[in-house]
């Protein structure tokens, strides 16, 4: 994460909306976007997001599973497509413009950051690297 | 009664028909030469309407019954028990004809004690013995074993049913270990059957070519050559209308029974629907596997593990884990007596967990190429609700299988 000064809650907010342009973060995400940028500033870490990052960190391969190599590999490339679970399930698509109540309760992003940035990364994900696979998945 | 191969004074001195046409298709005439035993070349209606019917269709019903259990796989079941049953009602029907329908169809004409069965092989073999207007006591003996094998079979076949596919008239009363072991015998006894119609077919033959009469022919069309002696043939009237109500009543009466005992619940199947909760949880990332599929020590394990199931991060919270935990040993596999609950509590030493490592899940799954799990419609072989509709109640009928046509995404 680059260090940014201007690590604002203001700041947060407008570089969603720069990213997504028509924003399609709803109050709801916007609430989500909100907490992890407070828990980004409270750990020292840039809160202002950017759907860009979030593209990068969604696509990338993190070595780390063989079977689950990267977000993309479940969600596909194009995150307003359904995805499939290893297992053969459909999973609705992650963006919000495609399925509107995608990040609108915390417990379940929560939930699914745990378990998939374990899975895809080995380790839990930062509060700035959950914040712009937010601001991404808002943004589409 | 038995029509005897000795030549008496008969009421009609019939001669041979000249080869060239033994099947006698002459009705009328030899009709009224049977009645009025007048010499004439006569033929004899020796296997009446009911008779040739119920054998063709009895044959239709035994091969479809083989082929679709012998050798289709278990979507075929539907047809196979459909088979079985009308076979079992051609038995029950010709059972009754055997008491009630004319003197060639009743047991008592054919039908001889194994002194006489003996005497006649003796006699066949040492080429004395003579020719039969009905069966010959070989084939007489042939037909009783036939039918007691098809009992057997049916009752066999009834008793596996109920017990493995906790189907039928018996499934609220047989267990799983009885149905199976009655399955063991349903198809041992199916393979007499075939070594029996082998037989049958072979001594049909060897009889038609030793007596130069068209058997096969016989039992279609129902004549055959006269012969001194046959006068017998009028001995015993039918009764039809007796036997065809007796039959009514045995046919509607064995339907009412079975469908009263099929309404009863099934022993040992699950009847309630799967946990809510359960199904939301485990059913977001693969299809939510039945309790019944897995023994509790199983299901315990999978739960203290969710961190790494399968090289995933499954984990829940602590209540929702215990929560799940405690469902699912409660209603696992032990607790049940399907076939599913059964097979799969025997699981792979290197791969305890994985249900597709179990040695009954890929014996069952090795034919399927694997072209067809990893289609888009399956999308994985733990993705059992793809071909099996009834996957989520943990039954696994073969009816409900249904494997989807590939489809190139």
């Amino acid at each position: 994460m680059r260090a940014t000064p201007r690590s604002t809650f203001a700041a947060g907010l407008f570089a969603v909306a720069a990213a997504t342009g028509p924003a399609a973060a709803g109050p709801a995400q916007q609430a989500i976007l909100d907490h992890y940028a407070a828990e980004a500033k409270a750990a020292g870490a840039p809160s202002a997001f950017s759907a860009a990052r979030g593209e990068a960190f969604f696509r990338a391969k993190h070595g780390v599973s063989a079977e689950s190599p990267s977000c993309s590999a479940c969600h596909t490339a194009d995150p307003r497509n359904p995805g499939r679970t290893r297992a053969g399930k459909p999973i609705e698509p992650m963006a919000v413009s495609a399925v509107p109540t995608r990040f609108t309760d915390l417990a379940e992003v929560e939930k699914w950051f745990r378990r998939n940035c374990n899975t895809v990364l080995g380790r839990a994900c930062t509060p700035a690297e959950k914040g712009d696979f937010v601001a991404f998945m808002a943004s589409r | 009664m038995r029509p005897q191969p000795t030549p008496s004074p008969a009421p009609f001195a019939a001669r041979p028909v000249p080869t060239g046409d033994p099947g006698g298709h002459d009705r009328g005439a030899a009709t009224d030469a049977a009645i009025n035993g007048q010499p004439a070349r006569t033929t004899i209606a020796v296997w009446d309407p009911f008779v040739r019917i119920f054998h063709w269709m009895l044959a239709t019903a035994v091969a479809a019954a083989l082929t679709t259990g012998l050798l289709l796989p278990a979507t075929w079941t539907r047809l196979h028990i459909a088979a079985g049953t009308l076979a079992a009602a051609l038995v029950a029907a010709r059972i009754v004809w055997g008491f009630l329908g004319p003197h060639f169809a009743r047991f008592a004409t054919f039908v001889g004690g194994p002194a006489t069965v003996l005497r006649y092989t003796r006699e066949l073999i040492g080429r004395r013995a003579g020719r039969h207007l009905g069966h010959n006591p070989l084939g007489g003996a042939m037909i009783v074993a036939l039918l007691a094998l098809l009992i057997a079979i049916t009752a066999t076949g009834t008793a596996a049913l109920g017990g493995v596919l906790k189907a039928g008239p018996l499934a609220f009363a047989t267990s799983y270990a009885a149905g199976s072991a009655a399955r063991e015998i349903h198809g041992l006894l199916a393979y007499a059957l075939l070594a029996l119609i082998a037989l049958h077919v072979a001594g049909v033959l060897f009889e038609s070519r030793r007596t130069r009469e068209d058997l096969v022919g016989a039992m279609i069309h129902g004549r055959k050559r006269g012969m001194p002696g046959a006068g017998s043939a009028r001995s015993a009237q039918a009764r039809p209308v007796l036997a065809a109500g007796i039959v009514a009543a045995i046919l509607a009466g064995s339907t009412l029974v079975s469908a009263a005992l099929s309404q009863r619940p099934a022993a040992g199947v699950p009847t309630a629907p799967l946990d809510p909760a359960y199904a939301e949880e485990c059913g977001a990332c693969h299809i939510p596997y039945h309790p019944s599929l897995a023994p509790a020590a199983v299901w315990t394990a999978l739960m203290n593990g969710l961190s790494d199931h399968f090289g995933e991060d499954a984990s829940l919270d602590p209540a929702t884990t215990r929560a799940m935990r405690d469902y699912l040993v409660a209603n696992a596999a032990e607790a049940y007596d399907t076939r599913a609950a059964n097979v799969f509590r025997r699981r792979a030493a290197d791969d305890p967990l994985r249900l597709t490592a179990t040695p009954f899940w890929r014996r069952r799954h090795a034919e399927i190429p694997a072209a067809v799990f990893a289609s888009p419609p399956v999308g994985g072989e733990g993705n059992c609700a793809a071909c099996h509709a009834d996957a989520a109640t943990g039954r696994f009928a073969p009816a409900a299988i249904t494997i989807p046509k590939e489809t190139t995404s």
